[in-house]
Formats: C-alpha cells, structure tokens, sequence
C-alpha cells in the first residue's frame, strides 16, 4: 500500500544514500567524459594519468582532512547512537547517566585519534622549496599521507559506530540489569580498538615518508 | 385450673352434645397431630435440603462468578457485548403448586429453552469463546440452583408457618378444648348429680311431709280413731351427707364465676 | 546498517520502552501479590510498582473492576506518552498498534447503536487507546455502507472495512463477524507493514504476528463448533497469514471437533505440544499445573514471543511487544485481585508471569 514507502525506515535511509551518492558519481564521470570527448579531447579522458598529475600536496591535505573528518563523523554518529538510548533508558533509571558517559567517551576518543593523526599528518606537510618539482619522495609522503588518512578516518568511523551502538546496547542493558554493563563495556572496549588498529596502521604507513622536500 | 369450663346449662342434652364435643376434640386433635407429624417430617425434608442446597449454592456461585473472572481474564470485559447481544430470555421460571397435608407450596421450575440458546455464540470467537461459554453454562447451573433453592426456601417458610399454626392447634385442644370439655363434662355430671340428690332429697322430704300429713290425718285420725305408727322417716347421716354436698357444690359454683373464659379461640 | 538509522528517530522512545519493560512486575512481586490477604494488602504490595500513582487515591474498598480501570489508565499514559514523543516512521507503528482498539470501539458503538444506548455512555465505554476523532459520528450509522461512507472512510480503519461492506444488515452474527474480518484484515495489514520496514523488525514482528494469526485460526475453529458460523465463513475469518495459511487452514476449515484440529496440528511443533492434554473444554486459567487451558498456553507462548522481541535491539517490535506484555500484565493483576476478593486462593497461582 501506498502509505509505507514513506515508513520505510532507515534500511531506506542508507539505500537512499547509496543511490544518490552512487548516481551522482556515475552521472559526473559520465559527463565528464562526455564533456572531453565530445570537445574533441578524448585522449585527456585518462583516469590513471589525472591521478598522476595531481599534486602530490593534493593528496596529503585530501587524507589529512579525510582523516579527521571521518574520524569526527564516526564519533558524532556513535555519540548519537549511544547517547540517546543512554538518554531513553535513564528516564527510569538515571543511576545509568553518569556511568554510561564512559560510552560517550569512548567514541570521543575515535575522534581525538583522527586529531592526533591529522596533526601528526600535517606535520608532513611543508612548502617545496625546489625548483625541480616535486621529487619522487614527494610523491610518497602524498599518496602514503592519502591513504594513510583515508585508513585512519574509515576505521575511526566504523570505529565510532561500532562503539555508539555496543554504546546504546551497554545503555539498555545497565538499564535492565547493573551486572551486564561491565560485560558490555568488555566488548566495547575491544570495538574501540578497531579505532587504533587503523591509527597504527596511519602512523606505520606515513612513518616512513619524508616531510615535503624543503631542500 | 381445672375449673375452666363451658358455660353450659347442666343438662342431660347438653352432656350428651359435650360428649360429643370431647368426642370431636379428640378426633381432631390426634388427626391435627398427625397432620403436624407429617408436616413436620416434610419440613425436616426441606431443611435437609435447603442445607445442603445452600452449601452447594455457595460453591456454585463461586465458581459462576470465579468462571466469569477467568473470562475476563482472557477476553476482557464482554459484559457489554453480552447484555446487548441477549434479545430474550432463555431462562424462565413457572410457579407451580404442590399440595402436602393440605398445604399448598409454592414450587418453581425452570422453563428450558434451551434450542433458543446459544445467541452470544459468537462472542469471543477470536479469543476466549470456550470461556465465555463454560461462564454461561456454569452461570446456568448457578441460576438452575437458586431457583431451586427459591422454592425451598419459599415451601420452608409456608411449612414453618404451617407447622407452628397447627401446632399450636394440637397444643390448644390438648391442652384448653379438651380439659375444658372434661370439665364441662364433670361439671355437668356433678350438676345432674346435685340435681338428682336435691330431687331424691325434695322427694324423701315431699314424702316426709306427706307422711307427716298422714301421720297428722293418722293422728287427728287416731286421736278420732286412736292407733298411730311412725313409718320411713329420713335416716339422719344421710340427711347430713346431703348438705355437706351441697355446700361443697356451691364452692365450686363460686370460683367458676370469678373465671371468665378467655379463650377466644375456640 | 539499521543499527545506525535506528537511534535517530527511536533511540530514545526504544530506551523509554525498555525502561517500561523492567517496571512490570517480576515473579518475587507476583509471590508477594498472592500472598496478600485482602484487597487493600493488594494496594500496599501494588504501591512498590508503576502502578502506584494511579492507584494511590483510590478509597479503600477497591473492587477488581476500578483496579482493572486504573491499571488501564496506567498503561493508557506510558502509551501516549511514547505516542507523543513520536516521530514518522514509529508514530505510524504506535499508530498501528492502536488499529486494533479501535476496531473494538468500532464493532461495540455498532452494538449499541443498535440497540439505541446512549452515546455518551458508549464512548465511555471505549478503549482509550482506539480513540479517533469521528468515532462519535459513528453512532448515527445504521448500516454497513452508511457506517463506512459517513464516518470510517476518513478513519485508518477504511481499509479493512472493504472486506465487509458485503454484509446486509448489522446483527449480532454480522457484528461479530465483522468484527473477526476486520481483525484479520487489520492483522494482514499490520503484516506486511511490519515487512517493508525491513530488518529486523520485520523478522520479528512476523512471528509474532504469524503466532497471532495462528492462534486466531485456532481460536476461530474451536469456538465456531456447533454454532450459527457457515464453514464457509469460517474459512473466511481466517487471517491470510501464519504458519497454517493456506494449507492447514483449508483443512482446519471444514472440521467439527477437537480431535480433527489435533490430528491437523500435529505437524506443527509447537501446536503439537500446546494441543496436548488440553479437552474440547476450556479449563480454569493458569500456568504451570497440567490444567493449563488452551487459552493459557496461547498467552504463555505470546508471552515468550513478547520476551524474546526484547532481546533484540533497534527494532520496532519492542513497543507492540511492551503493549501486549503489559496488558497480559494487567490480567495477571486482575486475576490475582479477583482471587484474593473472591477466596479462591487454590487458583490464585494460574496466571502467566512475564519475568
């Protein structure tokens, strides 16, 4: 019946985002090519090629701000998440409030590691110097500083996420029972890690690019 | 106490008539006697029953109005559904005499309509519809019961009032009618008695006196012809015993008119 | 990824709920309730409950039926309270739930419209949990179509009447007819609502809803026996969905006892086992104790059902489980309250504890 679709819920919500985002993407790249093909410019419709010629500092501030965004998406969302079953579930027993902040923080955290990692990352970043261009060291420190934030930002969203709704189940579960939630925050405890695999992973991946060329 | 008797002219008819009286009294009375036996033994019937009929009445009900709480338990309040989904009775009751000892009790039966039954069927059809229908026969039972117990109680009451009513009547002719009819009785065969020795005494004196007149006629007669003879006077013990019941008559007499008889019963 | 969606709309409704869960009443306070030896000992243990307030300026002979009342106004105010706090996607499904009081108001204004009662009476009457705004006008209907084009047409319950606007004439067979096909209609409804709201709220809903439309079917069956309702008819009432549907229910269609619904539910497991031992007769109420009656192991295993729904998180089926538990609650209450008043404390254990 007619009235459900606009009840379709949240599997609706993410369905909805990953057509818009998915079309949108297909229809750029379609116009795109379309655009340098039909101007005439075809052979410049070369995906491997605009990636080369992008500028290495492209890169690095690309992953810095991935790194940090994402990282704050991820632990606004897990906050969200847990705060507003902590928040439902203290109507009736507000003892929970207080100890379940410890969610909140931890999804906090998810964020202060995409901090540290864009602040480590950007330490990277100086003005080149050289009159040569960038230099193939260059190149490492951008594409490493990319991926290295892109890798720190993914895994601090997920990360949050993870710990927003483990988060909202130590929330509902304190609620009903006190000995669960140290059960719970076991668990939580381990999603959290998730966050710092990636920093790791950030940190061991950029560790062994160079500062931008100053020579 | 003794002395309470009819007001009744000693009279040899008026014996007679009493005889009869005591005669009927105690006719009546061992008949009215039996009456109250049998309506006694049918009264202990009855509160043999009503006894049982209540303990069971209080077990019955319980669990009529325990079933309709199990309804409700499952269905909910169907009260209203019910009530407006009854379009007649299907339960009636006839009054119908019975006749015990001459005593007319009242007797109620129910009328089955029982193919007319079933009409809230229906109710409860997605949930609780055994319930509801186990609360209406239970509820049936129930009402089967205090009708029964109604014309009990009711026969209980009547017998009850019929029993002290006749009861008291056996008590009154065994106790006041009958005494009072003896008494009539002896008192007017002390009356008739009385009457006959003052009539033997009156004759004994008439003769006396006509044998003094013919003493007298003999006398002047002898004193004209000489030989007179004493002959038949009254003997003098029995003249006195005579008085003595007289006098004794009287007393008895006297006590009778200060007692009225109250009695307006009978 | 519903996890993720889920707290934006009911996060917060979902944690109230849940709290509304821990405040039924546990099996201790139920052992603490049986004990009471008069109703207002029943007050005194009731006061360490939600039902507190609304218990506490009752005078003090309080007969089961204003107990029954006032635990309804309980559950009544945490409904609408969760109603009120309501955004789109759960103020449909609290909407939902509420179809089926309304189709109970509905189906008893009928009623007394027929019989020329009072209105004001009727709505007093009313469950209010079904209230809607023409629900007054509907006393001025006197048949089926006048019913549905004056007043239900601009009702949720438009829909489900369709079904039933073939009846004549409003009797006591019809209404109560049309009361089941409204149900059933109401429970297909529900249904496949609960299906395009995806997972897993629709797993869970399904099989409660799926038990509820067995147990429909069932009850349908064993309570059409011997009456006025054609086979036919029967087969009509019965929710197009369930685990019986169609198979067993075209079978269950045309019995005439006990017996045949047994040896047709034999297949299904649990029907199986809750079928067994219980007669053509209904027995008491209760739980635990072999005289457990159909009906009793319907509520036991709607319980369960209810239970295992909180198990899960970020799904609707927590607020249609809370309702029913808390009316199964109430019962359980009531029943307590009606075999302390009435001295039957031998049946005083037969109630379906929750937790």
């Amino acid at each position: 019946m007619g009235a459900y679709s606009t009840a379709n819920s949240y599997s609706a919500y993410a369905s909805y985002t990953r057509t818009v985002l998915s079309a949108s993407a297909a229809s750029l790249a379609v116009w795109a090519g379309l655009y340098l093909l039909l101007t005439g410019r075809g052979e410049r419709f070369d995906v491997g090629g605009y990636l080369l010629r992008l500028s290495p500092y492209m890169w690095a501030l690309y992953g810095i701000s991935l790194c940090i965004g994402l990282s704050v998406v991820g632990a606004a969302w897990g906050i969200f998440i847990a705060g507003s079953s902590i928040l439902g579930s203290a109507v009736r027993t507000p003892r929970i409030a207080t100890k379940n902040l410890i969610s909140i923080i931890f999804c906090e955290v998810v964020a202060i590691y995409g901090v540290i990692m864009a602040i480590v990352f950007s330490a990277k970043v100086a003005a080149v110097q050289s009159t040569n261009g960038f230099s193939r060291s260059d190149y490492y420190t951008g594409f490493s500083l990319f991926w290295g934030g892109l890798a720190v930002g993914l895994s601090n969203l997920i990360c949050g996420l993870a710990v927003g709704i483990t988060g909202s189940n130590a929330a509902v579960a304190d609620a009903h029972d006190q000995q669960l939630f140290v059960k719970i925050l076991v668990i939580e405890i381990f999603g959290s890690i998730i966050g710092l695999f990636g920093l790791i992973v950030g940190l061991l991946v950029t560790g062994k690019a160079e500062d931008f060329s100053v020579s | 106490m003794a002395a309470v008797r009819d007001n009744v002219f000693p009279t040899r008819m008026n014996l007679t008539m009493t005889k009869t009286r005591l005669k009927g009294a105690q006719t009546g009375h061992s008949l009215l006697k039996r009456k109250s036996e049998a309506l006694t033994t049918r009264f202990r019937v009855i509160v043999r029953k009503i006894e049982d009929a209540k303990l069971k009445m209080g077990k019955v009900m319980q669990n009529a109005s325990f079933s309709l709480a199990e309804v409700a338990y499952i269905t909910g309040d169907i009260s209203y559904q019910v009530r407006e989904s009854a379009k007649h009775a299907t339960f009636k009751v006839s009054a119908k005499q019975e006749n015990v000892s001459g005593v007319l009790l009242p007797a109620f039966e129910k009328d089955t309509q029982q193919a007319a039954g079933g009409q809230f069927e229906l109710t409860g059809l997605g949930r609780g519809g055994q319930q509801i229908q186990k609360a209406r026969a239970v509820y049936m039972k129930a009402v089967e019961m205090l009708v029964e117990l109604a014309s009990l109680q009711t026969a209980f009451v009547i017998l009850d009032e019929v029993i002290k009513l006749t009861n008291r009547r056996v008590n009154a002719i065994e106790y006041v009618i009958i005494p009072r009819i003896e008494n009539t009785i002896s008192y007017i065969n002390s009356e008739l008695d009385e009457q006959d020795r003052e009539e033997f005494y009156r004759l004994k004196k008439i003769q006396g006196k006509k044998k003094e007149r013919a003493a007298n006629a003999q006398r002047e007669l002898d004193e004209i012809a000489k030989p007179t003879i004493n002959d038949g006077s009254l003997h003098p013990d029995f003249a006195g015993d005579f008085t003595s019941a007289e006098s004794s008559s009287a007393g008895v007499r006297d006590i009778l008119a200060e007692q009225v008889d109250e009695d307006i019963i009978f | 990824m519903n996890e993720i969606y889920f707290n934006a709309d009911a996060g917060y409704l979902e944690g109230i709920v849940r709290g509304y869960r821990d405040g039924l009443i546990t099996l201790p306070q139920y052992l603490n309730l049986t004990q009471c030896e008069t109703m207002d000992d029943l007050k005194l243990q009731l006061a360490t409950t939600d039902y507190a307030s609304f218990l506490q300026n009752e005078p003090s002979p309080m007969s089961t039926s204003t107990l029954s009342a006032r635990c309804t106004d309980a559950l009544v105010a945490e409904f609408q309270y969760l109603q009120q706090n309501a955004a789109e996607p759960i103020s449909k499904f609290l909407d939902f739930i509420t179809y089926g009081f309304m189709i109970d108001n509905v189906i008893l204004l009928i009623t007394g419209t027929l019989h020329e009662r009072d209105t004001h009476d009727l709505l007093e009457k009313c469950h209010p949990l079904g209230f809607f705004d023409t629900m007054p006008a509907l006393c001025v209907a006197t048949t089926v179509q006048d019913l549905y084009s004056t007043v239900l047409v601009d009702s949720p319950l438009a829909g489900y009447f369709r079904e039933c606007l073939s009846a004549e004439d409003l009797n006591e067979l019809n209404i109560e007819i049309i009361r089941n096909t409204l149900h059933k209609a109401y429970l297909e409804d529900f249904y496949t609502y609960c299906q395009g709201l995806g997972e897993p709220t629709a797993s869970i809903m399904a099989e409660i809803l799926m038990f509820e439309a067995d147990r429909r079917t069932v009850n349908i069956t064993i309570n059409s026996f011997g009456t006025e309702l054609s086979k036919d008819d029967r087969a009509k009432l019965y929710p197009r969905l369930g685990s019986m549907y169609p198979e067993a229910q075209t079978r269950l269609a045309r019995v005439d006892d006990m017996d045949q619904v047994k040896a047709i539910l034999e297949q299904y497991g649990d029907y199986k086992t809750m079928l067994s031992g219980v007669g053509t007769g209904a027995s008491s109420g209760g739980a635990g104790g072999d005289d457990m009656s159909l009906e009793d192991r319907f509520f036991a295993r709607e319980v369960q059902l209810n239970k295992d729904s909180f198990e899960q998180q970020f799904h609707y089926g927590v607020f249609y489980s809370w309702l029913r538990l808390k009316e199964q609650e109430i019962r359980n209450v009531v029943w307590v309250a009606e075999c302390i008043s009435q001295q039957q404390k031998d049946k005083i254990n037969n109630y379906t504890p929750i937790y």
